[in-house]
């Protein structure tokens, strides 16, 4: 066979390697001219005939066509396969804004998050975080903190009393008495929970709310030390530097007695709607415990003394999600508790 | 309660800025909530110089010369318009009345704040009183402190806070001598002190326009100048008084005594009142004439023809006026002021204040007798022990001696001793419930420095993070379970009606109640979440077409007697949750289950009456059972929708660990597996099959898997995948074989029929 023979062979399949249009046309193409019966095997086949000092250069020959139509039908196979996926792929094009089919995940209550963070924070400040009754005796809620028998606190206008004299706490101070009579000293501790009070319901006042109440007693607590606690706290829940300032205030459970204003938030102090013209929120109440509370739990008001403070967790819930409404939280209604997630009827 | 700055200017210097005033007052002693002027400041004295009546109307056409704006001429309706009085001109503008034309206008008494007449334009002797500013300050910051209930009190404060001078407007040797007149007895517990005067040849007329003005600013009515006389006093000394007609009582003597059962009496108001012995009253011989530290009665009430007149300031215990106030539901300056703990020592300084009074208001009247004064032997407080030092640890920075001396001194305290060693005896205004110790005065100290000087210091001592307790630690990872299962967290009241009670089956008679519920519809506390939750489904489900919903909470349990008589009830944490949706959504529930609490397992439960008696199963857990999956019943729901309910004890729930205990190597050797399927009625219960055939399958099961059912006539195959293995080998088909045929056997020996 002659190189132009061989020229031929290969410029005409390579024609029909370029002008197949599928898969099969190409192995139809391989199978005639490089499969076992096909065209250049019989030229192997008869390389036998061919005189000696030829079979060298046609078997470089044979071998050179052989490699270029391989080359040539990979590369075609490649094309194919390459324009096969790509139309796989162009068909399986998916909308991704679409919303993801099941479930989606359910909010916690404002109050559940709030307390978790505030539980998480006086924990990292070795406080104990103690858990209580919500039914609780006249002691532990009134007596013990030096609430005597004819304070105004314990009149039925503010308490709701159950049978045999139990009441359902009017404040979490209890789960401090109690905190008192039973930890170690030095102790820190806080006790979040719902708390009761038997008064009208409104936009702005519940039967039933949450308080997160907490104190620490150890040898030397001194006011300054107070500050200290509730500057931190308070910089945490709003995340930035508050300006806070302590006015007399009067518990019977502490002495000296304050409540702490933090400056409004809103305006930053020249004074706003939110804060009735007067640059400050009423916040907590705290101060340094009464000795007479500390005596009443079996402590040694000599040796030791301490702080307490009691925060509204409800009323820090409005201000962090400005919730105008406090009867939102108690309502049940998912389309408030959980608005992105609601599927309307 | 209400303070005239003007007012609080007669005993101490009043910073200018009634502003920085009230910051001053709520930083240092009590919260001011208000501050407002009161007066009209653009108010002008005038004199009529002429009046003339419009004819065809009732109105006057007056000439007036003013002494701020000249001379004007105004419309006046008033009937006292005439020539030659002496009144008040507002410039308030040109207006038309009844066409003619008014610049300006004569004001009433009313007008300007004087007090409530409108009968005519004001007849003034003297000048017009000052413009004013009132300031509010919370009542509830004053309830430790009776000497802030009147203006002297608190400008005592203000003079310790800018170290002004204080005057007392009380001269007590103003009080007579000699033996009295009159007779009053108190009560050895609950009127320690009770002090009179008797006055004769008085005249009952209108207070000076000077007073009635103050009593105005603070919201008080003027009535006549005695009664005015006893209210001013006890706005300025915060001794509440009570003035009497001598010529209406009976006999000789006042008394202040517990009532007679079924007694009455006609109070000031004119509301009759039925009282029992634990109320005090003052008494003369025919009986009540008072309800003590209350309210008067209207029998010996000054009235224009009074002549005679008795003084009573006297000295009540706290809290049977409160109580006595709230039995009866009167509460009044009075019943405020004694609620708060008066001083003793106070009651004749009130009569002390009213003899001076009594010389401007009334200066025909005549003293009768020397003072009249009943009281009980008090004790003197021991003196407080204050130490500099440990004072300067209390408020955390120090504090100059001297300055904590004259602080103390300012406030009424005598203080003696050698710093740093003090002892501090209490005024007997502050002794009466407010200060009694060391920490007391820290207080004191502390506020008058402000608060704000104070700087913020961390405690010197170690802290460590406390372990946590794992019931707090599973409560938290339940909520984050239930939420990222789609549920949306809830809180409902602790509080249920008897409706709701019934409703679900709950017998009202079991539950806690409550003795003065907010309302009758709230008076039982829960003792499940479940009707908390159902009304959750009822209210949601009139706007959502599905939703998921959950709750953490206390269910209130009586204790079953015999209890100790003051054990607490039992409360016990409970978590419910909710799918409401489609058909399918109990099963679904069964899943969150299973992601709260590993391995929990259902048995078919005989259903309550709001639960589908066929879909209705205990929750077990370790063999105990911890809670209750339902569907709601149909009658309870409206729609063809489902609601199903999960019902879990946490208490019961937290004693278990659901994390996996150990983490075993996988098997070496490959497993076998072969599918059975058994023909049951459709009832029999795909869990009872799987233990019983897990029983038959020996030790070489590695599992046993469900993996479908399909329903026939009536029966229904169930068809389960057995994968054994073995630790040691791979299994031979004869030993997988022989494991089959004990289970097809044994099962068919149980009366179950196989398809194999």
């Amino acid at each position: 066979m002659l190189e132009n023979e061989f020229a031929g062979l290969q410029a005409g399949t390579l024609l029909q390697i370029e002008a197949a249009l599928t898969p099969a046309d190409l192995e139809a193409i391989r199978v005639e001219v490089l499969g076992r019966k096909g065209t250049l095997a019989a030229v192997s086949k008869d390389m036998g005939k061919i005189a000696a000092d030829e079979r060298g250069r046609i078997g470089k020959l044979l071998n050179e066509t052989k490699n270029a139509l391989e080359t040539a039908l990979t590369a075609r196979q490649t094309h194919f396969a390459d324009a096969a996926l790509a139309e796989r792929l162009d068909s399986e094009w998916l909308d991704l804004t679409l919303p993801a089919p099941g479930i989606q995940p359910g909010n916690l209550h404002p109050l559940t998050r709030l307390q978790q963070e505030i539980e998480d924070l006086f924990r990292s400040l070795g406080f104990t975080v103690l858990d209580g009754f919500e039914v609780e005796d006249e002691y532990h809620n009134f007596d013990a903190l030096n609430i005597p028998a004819d304070h105004p606190a314990r009149d039925m206008q503010d308490t709701f009393w159950l049978e045999g004299g139990k009441l359902l706490r009017t404040h979490t101070s209890p789960v401090q008495v109690r905190g008192m009579e039973t930890l170690p000293l030095p102790l820190r501790m806080i006790a979040p929970g719902r708390v009761f009070r038997n008064e009208s319901v409104d936009a702005s006042h519940e039967h039933t709310f949450y308080q997160l109440e907490g104190m620490m007693i150890d040898r030397n607590v001194s006011v300054g030390n107070l500050i200290y606690f509730m500057k931190t706290l308070l910089g945490e829940v709003f995340g930035r530097e508050v300006t806070v300032r302590l006015r007399p205030g009067f518990f019977p459970f502490v002495e000296p007695g304050f409540e702490l204003d933090i400056q409004c938030l809103i305006c930053g102090g020249p004074g706003c709607a939110v804060c009735k013209q007067s640059g400050w929120v009423e916040l907590l109440p705290c101060g340094l415990i009464n000795p007479k509370v500390l005596q009443l739990s079996g402590i040694d008001s000599n040796q030791w003394g301490g702080f307490a403070f009691g925060l509204g967790l409800t009323r820090l819930v409005m201000m962090r999600y400005a919730i105008g409404d406090i009867r939102l939280l108690m309502s049940g209604d998912l389309r408030f508790l959980a608005p992105s997630q609601a599927v309307h009827a | 309660m209400k303070f005239s700055l003007n007012w609080l200017r007669e005993f101490t210097e009043v910073p200018a800025d009634a502003a920085l005033t009230m910051k001053l007052i709520t930083t240092r002693t009590a919260e001011c909530e208000g501050l407002e002027t009161y007066g009209e400041a653009a108010a002008s004295v005038a004199t009529v110089i002429s009046s003339e009546p419009v004819p065809g109307t009732k109105l006057n056409l007056a000439q007036v010369e003013t002494e701020r704006y000249g001379r004007k001429t105004v419309v006046c309706g008033a009937p006292n318009c005439r020539a030659g009085l002496r009144t008040a001109y507002l410039p308030i503008g040109r207006k038309t009345i009844q066409g003619i034309e008014s610049d300006g206008m004569l004001a009433g008494s009313d007008e300007l704040g004087i007090n409530r007449d409108h009968i005519g334009i004001v007849e003034l002797s003297g000048p017009l009183p000052p413009t004013d500013h009132i300031l509010e300050i919370d009542n509830k910051s004053l309830t430790h402190r009776p000497d802030l209930w009147g203006h002297y009190g608190l400008a005592r404060e203000v003079a310790a806070i800018t170290g002004s001078p204080l005057v007392d407007p009380v001269d007590l040797t103003l009080l007579p001598h000699g033996p009295p007149a009159f007779e009053v007895e108190g009560h050895a517990e609950l009127c320690p002190r009770f002090s009179a005067l008797v006055y004769e040849n008085v005249t009952v007329t209108p207070s000076p326009l000077w007073l009635q003005f103050r009593l105005t600013a603070l919201g008080l009515n003027p009535i006549n100048n005695l009664v005015d006389l006893t209210n001013y006093v006890a706005a300025e000394l915060a001794q509440p008084m009570h003035a009497y007609d001598r010529a209406l009582l009976h006999g000789n003597k006042l008394t202040a005594r517990l009532a007679k059962e079924g007694e009455q009496v006609t109070a000031l108001n004119k509301e009759v009142y039925s009282l029992t012995p634990t109320n005090l009253v003052i008494a003369d011989k025919a009986g009540p004439v008072g309800v003590a530290g209350v309210i008067g009665g209207l029998k010996s009430a000054i009235s224009e023809g009074t002549t005679t007149v008795v003084f009573e300031a006297a000295n009540f215990h706290a809290s049977s006026v409160r109580k006595t106030s709230s039995a009866l539901k009167i509460r009044t300056d009075a019943s405020m002021r004694f609620e708060k703990s008066q001083d003793p020592a106070n009651t004749v300084r009130a009569l002390a204040r009213t003899v001076a009074l009594m010389k401007e208001l009334c200066p025909e009247a005549r003293l009768v007798g020397g003072l009249i004064d009943w009281q009980v032997q008090s004790v003197e407080p021991e003196p407080v022990s204050l130490d500099g030092k440990w004072l300067n640890r209390k408020i955390g920075r120090d504090v100059p001696p001297e300055q904590v001396i004259s602080i103390l001194t300012s406030l009424g305290f005598q203080v003696s001793g050698i710093y740093p060693t003090l002892s501090v005896i209490v005024p007997s205004w502050r002794a009466t419930k407010d200060v009694s110790g060391p920490d007391d005065l820290v207080e004191e100290v502390g506020r008058m420095i402000g608060y704000e000087t104070i700087p913020p210091v961390p405690p010197a001592v170690l802290s460590t993070v406390p372990p946590d307790s794992p019931q707090r630690l599973y409560l938290r990872r339940v909520r984050h379970t239930a939420a990222s299962q789609g549920f949306t967290e809830v809180y409902n009241y602790s509080f249920l009606s008897e409706q709701q009670a019934t409703h679900l089956g709950f017998p009202p008679a079991d539950l806690v109640r409550v003795l003065n519920p907010i309302a009758q519809n709230q008076n039982l506390m829960r003792s499940s979440l479940l009707p908390g939750i159902y009304a959750n489904i009822v209210e949601n489900r009139k706007h959502l077409a599905s939703f998921r919903l959950f709750e953490i909470g206390r269910e209130i349990h009586k204790r079953p007697k015999p209890a100790l008589p003051d054990a607490l009830p039992e409360e016990i944490q409970h978590l419910v949750l909710a799918i409401y949706g489609e058909e399918g959504a109990l099963l679904e529930l069964k899943r969150v289950a299973q992601c709260l609490a590993k391995g929990v397992q259902l048995r078919p439960a005989i259903g309550r009456q709001f639960e589908h008696p066929r879909r209705t199963a205990d929750v077990l857990c370790g063999g105990m059972v911890v809670g209750r999956l339902f569907e709601l019943h149909p009658t309870y729901l409206e729609g063809t929708n489902r609601a199903a309910v999960l019902d879990l004890d946490l208490s019961k729930l937290a004693e278990h660990e659901f994390l996996p205990s150990r983490y075993p190597a996988p098997q070496k050797y490959p497993s076998s597996a072969f599918d059975l399927s058994v023909i049951v009625r459709p009832q029999e219960l795909v869990g009872d099959l799987t233990r019983r055939m897990q029983v038959l399958a020996g030790p070489l099961l590695e599992q046993i898997a469900y993996v479908r059912q399909y329903a026939k006539s009536d029966t229904k195959s169930v068809t389960f995948r057995f994968t054994l293995s073995s630790p040691e080998r791979t299994l031979s088909s004869d030993e997988v074989t022989q494991v089959r045929t004990t289970i097809i056997d044994g099962m068919r020996g149980l009366g179950y029929d196989l398809t194999v």
